[in-house]
């Protein structure tokens, strides 16, 4: 009768793995993840602003410095070290400056350089779509499938809840030509082609979103593959490919960080009917669920924009960068006393675990498993 | 408060845009010089000059986006306080033809921005500028006769018209009455003296609380006073800056006796002025609060949480402006009004009655 009363006064709304809490209890987690939150955002202050703008500065000086050493090119050591420099340059420029700064982390600062309305990175996506697809669709519809489009990207099978066809066989071999072109995939993958060969989306919207992208992919290549090279001259073809070599690398490098986050083996994937009339503790919940940690050192952290807290970015994706190391013991405490797995691994257990999810998709489900959740 | 200016630039710079594009050539050139940006006004401190012992005047260099300004005019300051930037609004005191800036801050209250800069401006500091502005300016034909009537800070502005004056071809007279408590609070007073050597300027200090020396006077401003100072005062233009109060005095005498235009520049809004307050709703937020009548819709909110977007918090900048539904009274003119959803500036606003603000 007790047992009875409490159930319907207070139902369980999470079950998953044998840890099943009470809406009670969801809403005590959110409240507890919502303190650290606040207690941190409040500290925000002036060794932060300290710090953003001192990676700003040595990206841009990694930038003047690769470039000028590429046009020496035509010596080995010149080209290594400029493409290594350049390369450093657009990894920390995507992910621990652009990428933060487009999800409003320093929009406090009241810097017209670091503002996430004016501020575009140096990729070939649009900023503006980037806030679309990334901050609002992936960061709100986290790991639902059907919903967040970077659940696969639309052409890589990543969850059970995704029905099974042939195509999938090959995805062992695109998922690194995907990896290759990263920023491509990116940047068109908003266009969400297949809903407008289904009839959902309409081809005025799909033009319109198209001229923006191309617009912005005219300005890299002209810079990285045309005005940069002819400006060396001679040495045009060193600058040619040391420029490439250096998006090659930091497509990469995104990749790896990025497919780390949501893909490993005990990230969990959600449907859409579970996440309908989805409360503030639920949401919290799903995000810590969906994401997984990279361990590493301090310089790891920073080269992956801190995605290596792919946990706490996505409980905090407006909390400055820098701040994240600091809350993630915080974080990894209050999952475990509510019995909740804390992903956290390094880049190479994480990251064979994604290959081991990318490989047992690509080939249909054992009947019945697609009910597991 | 933030408005993105774009340089102009010629086939050489847009090669220099190509080459750094998404960012601009200044974000590179920033490594080397601070000051360098292509989307907002920064200047370097080159001076810092202490007035008084809670004035400080900074002279300013500024990039090549900052448009130039006309004397009287003011601009807003942003100062980077505890990380986050800061706006506030200062009148420029130089004159417009010289190559620097000089603002003079006034520290009001202790933990301000104001108290900041008084504490911690050093030359070689970095602060970001907004484009001039204001209506207090010198007519196109400059009258004859002009009389200046300044109190306390108020001397900037005018500083900044006097300076202009020395410089151009002006053949005129002017008398300049200025009012404080002591000579100690007398901001500008060694460049008042050197002005007022010029024979076209009579420039005397008026003082309150100490007695003057030869050639200054004591007192307060009233009409007995300025018949007394300066004889033909009702038919000279005015230009008058200083606090809500003495502004009111002189308003006054103008409008019994003046047969000239006033113009006059105020910088406080009146929250002394007290009305009788009411319920703030915040109807983005679902938040409530009590607000005293002196107590300002932006103070307000800052009580309670938020963090509205605001610069100059004296009514000048426009950067709070916000849609406000219901009765608020202005603490700059006292005036009640109800508003349907209208933009109000939040800084110089208090509830009068029930509002609801949508933040």
């Amino acid at each position: 009768m007790g047992y009875a009363m409490q159930q319907e006064h207070d139902p369980i709304v999470f079950q998953r793995d044998g840890v099943s809490l009470t809406r009670s209890q969801v809403d005590a987690f959110g409240e507890e993840i919502e303190a650290l939150r606040q207690q941190v955002m409040a500290d925000r202050g002036e060794a932060d602003a300290r710090y953003i703008r001192r990676v700003v500065r040595f990206q841009k000086g990694c930038e003047v410095a690769g470039r000028g050493l590429l046009f020496l090119g035509f010596l080995p050591p010149a080209w290594l070290a400029g493409t290594g420099l350049l390369a450093l340059s657009k990894i920390l420029e995507n992910m621990e400056i652009g990428h933060n700064v487009m999800h409003g982390q320093w929009d406090w600062l009241g810097d017209p350089n670091l503002d996430s309305a004016h501020y575009d990175w140096d990729n070939t996506c649009p900023a503006e779509q980037w806030k679309h697809s990334h901050n609002y669709m992936h960061h709100t519809y986290t790991n639902v499938v059907g919903k967040d489009r970077d659940v696969g990207y639309g052409i890589m099978r990543m969850s059970e809840h995704q029905s099974w066809n042939p195509a999938y066989l090959f995805q062992p071999i695109y998922n690194w030509v995907l990896a290759l072109l990263f920023e491509w995939g990116v940047a068109f993958h908003d266009l969400e082609i297949e809903r407008v060969i289904r009839g959902d989306k309409s081809r005025e919207q799909y033009r319109k979103e198209r001229k923006l992208i191309l617009k912005k992919v005219r300005r890299q290549v002209l810079k990285d593959y045309v005005l940069f090279p002819l400006l060396a001259g001679p040495f045009f073809l060193f600058v040619l490919s040391g420029n490439f070599t250096a998006n090659i690398l930091r497509n990469l490098w995104s990749y790896l960080i990025i497919f780390c986050g949501h893909f490993t083996e005990r990230a969990e994937m959600f449907t859409e009917e579970e996440v309908e009339d989805e409360s503030r503790g639920q949401w919290y919940l799903r995000q810590l669920l969906g994401s997984s940690n990279l361990e590493g050192g301090r310089l790891f952290h920073i080269l992956s924009g801190n995605l290596s807290h792919q946990i706490e970015h996505h409980l905090f994706p407006d909390m400055p960068s820098n701040r994240y190391q600091q809350v993630a013991p915080k974080v990894r405490e209050i999952a475990e006393r509510y019995g909740l797995h804390y992903n956290s691994g390094s880049l190479r257990r994480q990251f064979g675990s994604v290959m081991r999810r990318i490989h047992r998709l690509a080939l249909p489900s054992r009947r019945g498993a697609a009910a597991v959740s | 408060m933030q408005t993105i200016i774009e340089p102009r630039r010629g086939w050489f710079g847009r090669l220099g845009q190509a080459l750094t594009s998404p960012f601009q050539p200044e974000d590179y050139l920033a490594l080397i010089n601070p000051v360098a940006s292509a989307r907002e006004i920064r200047a370097r401190v080159t001076g810092v000059h202490r007035e008084t012992g809670r004035a400080v005047s900074l002279t300013l260099r500024p990039n090549r986006l900052w448009p130039g300004f006309q004397a009287g005019q003011h601009v807003m300051l942003g100062i980077d306080v505890n990380g986050a930037r800061q706006w506030r609004c200062f009148s420029l005191s130089s004159a417009p033809q010289s190559g620097t800036l000089t603002v003079t801050v006034k520290c009001h209250r202790a933990g301000g921005v104001t108290e900041h800069l008084l504490e911690r401006a050093r030359p070689g500091d970095v602060v970001t500028l907004s484009e001039p502005a204001g209506e207090f300016l010198l007519p196109a034909r400059i009258p004859d006769r002009l009389l200046f009537l300044t109190a306390g800070s108020g001397i900037t502005p005018v500083h900044s018209i006097a300076r202009y004056l020395e410089n151009t071809s002006f053949d005129g007279q002017v008398e300049w009455l200025h009012f404080d408590r002591r000579y100690e609070d007398v901001i500008l007073l060694e460049s008042l003296r050197e002005l007022g050597r010029h024979s076209q300027l009579n420039a005397r200090v008026v003082l309150g609380h100490q007695a003057p020396l030869p050639g200054d006077e004591q007192g307060r401003f009233d009409a007995a006073l300025l018949a007394a100072l300066v004889p033909d005062a009702a038919d000279r233009q005015v230009y008058a800056c200083g606090p809500a109060g003495f502004l009111d005095a002189v308003s006054e005498w103008h409008r019994a006796e003046g047969r000239a235009p006033l113009l006059h520049e105020r910088f406080q809004p009146l929250t002394k002025n007290a009305g009788n307050g009411g319920q703030i709703r915040f109807s983005g937020s679902d938040l409530t609060t009590e607000a005293g009548g002196g107590e300002s819709l932006l103070e307000a909110a800052e009580r309670s949480g938020l963090n509205p977007a605001h610069g100059c918090r004296m009514g000048i900048c426009h950067t709070c402006r916000c849609p406000v539904r219901g009765s608020v009274r202005d603490l700059q003119t006292g005036e009640s009004r109800t508003v349907d959803n209208q933009l109000v500036r939040l800084c110089i606003h208090a509830a009068e009655g029930d509002v609801e603000v949508a933040l």
